[in-house]
């Protein structure tokens, strides 16, 4: 396992390239992932929590700098966020190279509701993985890309509780909510 | 009891860090650029439809959240700072006391909407700005920078949550907003008609209460935050503003202010990036 940091030197926020590749060295240990080999680009310009990755050789994450950073103090870092940040991101890298997820978009062409419906059912893999959580938030993102009803509440929790959904099922679930 | 209280003595608890304007400031970093950011949306507007709305929806309700905290310190501080009859009129005090009522009923509504969207209280950063718009020893100034500047902003940020909530079906966020927004309608004509009645006969008072209120403006318009452009998540909400007592021309000002903000801060991103070693 390598796990490389672009760019080594931050000039506008204040993250160490050693500690974010440590606590991705972490989360890769974590999610089963100790093979492979990863580029972690941040981009400091955008103070956004996006997270795009393209799976390959090694697998290419593209991070905006809100998604390591501590909301409480503005451009510092956090070793909670980053390991949240980058656990979906894995995730998303697992799921793709289960085959189970071959008819997925790329993270760059999901629309905000295969977003939505793919951050729930990663994050709620986290949450059972340890990682502090706030399901609220999660599932506020949720209805407002799938409704505020009891329909689509019950199809959130579906997903929250799921460890083997494909694509396919996800979408299945997705659709259903909406309809 | 003190007065005049610094805003570097508001009581928080733990949960709690603030910021002052001049630390937000020195945040270069933007929240539009190009590639992918650019691919997933054509405007800055917060919408539902940006693809990161929801986080942004929460940081803006949270940041409403601390405000009204401020708020009501500030509206209360005036209520006691100035002496009765000589320095503020009764009149006034007792509607600074009305506000005091409606900001504690704002900020109990918006920790319930924090919560509702899934915000813990104190994740993000509390900038302390607006209680430092109030800690003036002049009361008009302190009506022309929290009442017409702060409470203006509020006007322009509840309608854009207002809207938000009603595109993305969420009943509670859409209705709260509405009821809010008819109170800063009325807290910010209070500072219209106030600041007109006591500086009726003293022009140069009103001229600097004026120019008061227009730094602020600026100040708040957040590096672009608010404005007519696309590129501003808050849109500036003329009509709520005429119905608080906002002139043609005054609204005017305020939008060549705020575009001016936002010019000011893509170029303050793009000297930071071109200044920087490689």
């Amino acid at each position: 396992m390598t796990v490389t940091v672009e760019p080594s030197i931050f000039k506008i926020v204040k993250y160490d390239s050693d500690e974010i590749a440590a606590v991705a060295t972490e989360m890769l240990k974590l999610l089963g992932m100790a093979s492979t080999n990863l580029i972690i680009e941040v981009d400091e310009t955008i103070a956004m929590s996006r997270v795009t990755t393209t799976v390959g050789e090694p697998v290419h994450i593209l991070v905006m700098s809100s998604a390591f950073e501590n909301l409480k103090k503005p451009m510092t870092f956090s070793a909670d966020n980053t390991r949240f940040s980058l656990g979906r991101g894995l995730l998303r890298v697992r799921d793709r190279q289960s085959g189970h997820f071959d008819d997925a978009p790329t993270d760059e062409d999901l629309s905000i509701v295969e977003a939505a419906v793919w951050e729930t059912y990663s994050v709620g893999r986290l949450s059972r993985l340890g990682l502090k959580v706030h399901k609220q938030r999660w599932h506020y993102n949720f209805r407002n890309r799938h409704g505020f009803n009891d329909a689509a509440d019950k199809d959130f929790e579906k997903i929250w509780t799921a460890d083997d959904l494909t694509w396919k099922q996800l979408s299945e679930i997705s659709q259903h909510a909406i309809a | 009891m003190r007065k005049f209280f610094p805003v570097q003595d508001l009581a928080r608890d733990e949960r709690f860090n603030q910021a002052t304007n001049e630390e937000r400031m020195s945040d270069p970093r933007g929240t539009s650029n190009t590639g992918v950011i650019r691919k997933a949306r054509s405007t800055n507007r917060l919408t539902p439809s940006r693809p990161d709305a929801t986080d942004a929806a929460r940081s803006l309700m949270h940041g409403i959240m601390v405000g009204e905290i401020q708020a009501l310190e500030g509206a209360g501080r005036t209520c006691f700072d100035f002496v009765t009859g000589e320095e503020a009129p009764f009149a006034l005090k007792l509607d600074m006391a009305r506000q005091c009522w409606d900001e504690a009923r704002h900020v109990e509504i918006s920790v319930k909407l924090s919560e509702w969207m899934g915000t813990e209280l104190g994740q993000f950063v509390e900038n302390t700005v607006l209680f430092a718009a109030a800690c003036s020893q002049d009361p008009v100034l302190r009506l022309a920078g929290v009442n017409r500047a702060l409470e203006g902003l509020a006007i322009d940020v509840f309608t854009t949550m207002k809207e938000f909530g009603e595109l993305a079906g969420d009943p509670y966020l859409a209705f709260c907003e509405d009821w809010m927004l008819a109170d800063e309608v009325t807290h910010v004509k209070m500072g219209s008609v106030w600041l007109r009645k006591i500086t009726e006969d003293d022009p140069e008072r009103r001229k600097k209460a004026l120019e008061f209120q227009s730094v602020v403006d600026k100040i708040f318009s957040y590096g672009g935050l608010r404005s007519e452009s696309d590129e501003s998540p808050i849109l500036l909400a003329r009509r709520f503003r005429e119905l608080a007592g906002f002139s043609d021309g005054e609204l005017t000002e305020i939008a060549d202010v705020s575009l001016a903000a936002l010019n000011e801060r893509r170029e303050a991103l793009e000297k930071t990036l071109a200044s920087s070693p490689a």
